[in-house]
């Protein structure tokens, strides 16, 4: 699966989850709401049934009004008995502070409490205090059932969303895969003319004695520049499956040697080379990333320069810095300057991929890489190893 | 010989320890009337309990009944009236048949008898 796409994917996945989530709560919350009140009823009605069974016995007790009035009263339940002045005649529990008589059922503390009227007084008893300890067993129980459902519901929708996004992007997949069979293709065909223009132009450099340097020159950094571009697709392309030589290279070794690689070009511009290279400065890297590191950042300190301008080079042990005088890079497009195919400027030519593949090596190796810019004055990278 | 002792005091404890002592004002003053005509005293209070709950209540309608007995002011249903005389006013000060009063409902008190058996039902 390709990077852009999977971003899309987890996006997509994200904002479908998040979206029946939130649905799922509600539902789940108004339905745990119903539930529990209904709970809560089923326990009022067993409550207001064995208060009936009080008044029976206290009917019974009325009549016999014996030396000792026996009342069973079921477990959990508790009672209260009150005259009609509502003074406590009975009870078998701590009765809460207050006792709102004019309310039927009420929750104190944990526990359901009902006040039952009877008429007439049996016994004198004018109101019946009930009280149990809610069932909070039953509502755990439902509570565990419903995130239980929430779970299996968010994995089925994970999945459906997985399928559904799979079936979204997959359009996007084939515009990429064509892209990049594309620039298989192009680079295939890129590279024998290349090579040719590039060996030939040696051996007449070198066998013939040839009047027009400057338009042999033209040709030089023409072929070069097309042959940046052809590694460049080559790499990027290669990058998913290509596997890293990591090794102790000469850094200073290989930007002298890439410095005369450009240095047609750079004469070509008549830029000022400004060079402070620390020798035998050894960085942990694959030859391809250092390669393609090094003439990416000098590619565009050169293409990007003035005719005339100036390019500094330092090189130290723990940095590379890059500073052309060219036109600079506004302030807002820095923001997204390593996205793939982005250019800044497109005054020359190019795919705006050197500096993507650049931020792309620099964050393989946790380098740090800073780059700052002045319209029409210049650019500055510096990477920090 | 100590632990029979104690047991036999326990025992008469328990039998009649909790059980409602006649005051003998009540006894002279109301109960003894009562004795003698056969007037069923603890259904009368049975009656005022249905009906009136509290003691307050039942203590305030006793009193006004007893300094001025009638027929209509009488807990009891008129049928009651074919078998029982009725009663003549109290010659008992208003201080003293108070006091007769709270001691015949404190002989009946009901939240002395009421308790929850151990065996739950």
């Amino acid at each position: 699966m390709y990077r852009s796409e999977k971003r899309s994917l987890y996006r997509f996945l994200i904002f479908y989850l998040l979206s029946t989530l939130i649905l799922f709560s509600v539902g789940a919350a108004i339905f745990y709401a119903y539930e529990k009140h209904h709970l809560l009823d089923q326990q009022r009605e067993s409550l207001k049934l064995e208060s009936g069974q009080i008044k029976h016995q206290l009917m019974l007790l009325h009549k016999e009004f014996s030396e000792k009035l026996p009342l069973f009263i079921k477990k959990p339940y508790q009672c209260a008995l009150f005259d009609s002045d509502r003074q406590l005649i009975f009870s078998t529990f701590v009765l809460p502070p207050t006792i709102d008589f004019a309310q039927e059922y009420t929750t104190y503390n944990g526990r359901l409490t009902l006040v039952d009227g009877i008429e007439p007084y049996h016994l004198g008893v004018a109101y019946i205090v009930m009280q149990t300890p809610i069932d909070t067993k039953a509502i755990a129980h439902l509570r565990e059932m419903l995130l239980l459902f929430i779970l299996g519901a968010g994995l089925f929708f994970l999945a459906i969303g997985y399928f559904l996004g799979r079936l979204f992007t997959a359009p996007m997949r084939q515009s990429i895969e064509m892209m990049n069979s594309f620039i298989q293709d192009t680079t295939h065909e890129l590279n024998t003319p290349i090579s040719t223009i590039l060996t030939n132009l040696e051996l007449i450099e070198t066998l013939h004695k040839c009047d027009a340097k400057k338009e042999m020159q033209r040709i030089e950094i023409a072929s070069k520049t097309l042959s940046r571009i052809y590694d460049d697709l080559t790499y990027l392309k290669l990058n998913h499956t290509h596997k890293r030589d990591i090794q102790p290279l000469d850094f200073s070794n290989l930007l002298q040697e890439r410095l005369l690689y450009f240095a047609s070009a750079i004469e070509a511009k008549n830029i000022v080379l400004g060079d402070v290279i620390t020798p035998d400065i050894i960085v942990q890297i694959d030859p391809d990333d250092a390669l393609r590191l090094i003439d990416n950042l000098l590619s565009n300190a050169v293409k990007y320069n003035r005719q005339g301008g100036a390019l500094e080079i330092i090189l130290t042990a723990e940095t590379l810095k890059i500073k052309d005088s060219g036109i600079g890079i506004e302030e807002k497009e820095l923001q997204t300057i390593f996205e793939r195919f982005k250019r800044a400027n497109k005054s020359e030519g190019g795919f705006g991929i050197g500096l993507h593949i650049v931020y792309g090596i620099v964050q393989i190796y946790n380098f740090d890489i800073t780059i700052t810019s002045t319209l029409h004055q210049g650019t500055e990278v510096t990477i920090l190893w | 010989m100590v632990k029979i002792m104690m047991l036999t005091t326990a025992c008469v404890f328990l039998l009649f320890g909790n059980e409602q002592q006649v005051s003998p004002e009540l006894e002279n003053d109301c109960l003894r009337c009562h004795q003698t005509h056969n007037i069923p005293s603890e259904i009368i209070y049975r009656r005022y309990l249905l009906h009136y709950s509290s003691k307050e209540t039942i203590k305030k309608k006793m009193v006004a009944y007893l300094t001025n007995p009638s027929k209509a002011d009488s807990i009891m249903p008129p049928q009651f009236f074919d078998k029982f005389p009725p009663k003549e006013p109290n010659k008992l000060t208003q201080e003293r048949l108070q006091q007769r009063v709270d001691e015949y409902i404190l002989y009946f008190d009901i939240n002395k008898k009421l308790y929850t058996p151990k065996e739950d039902k």
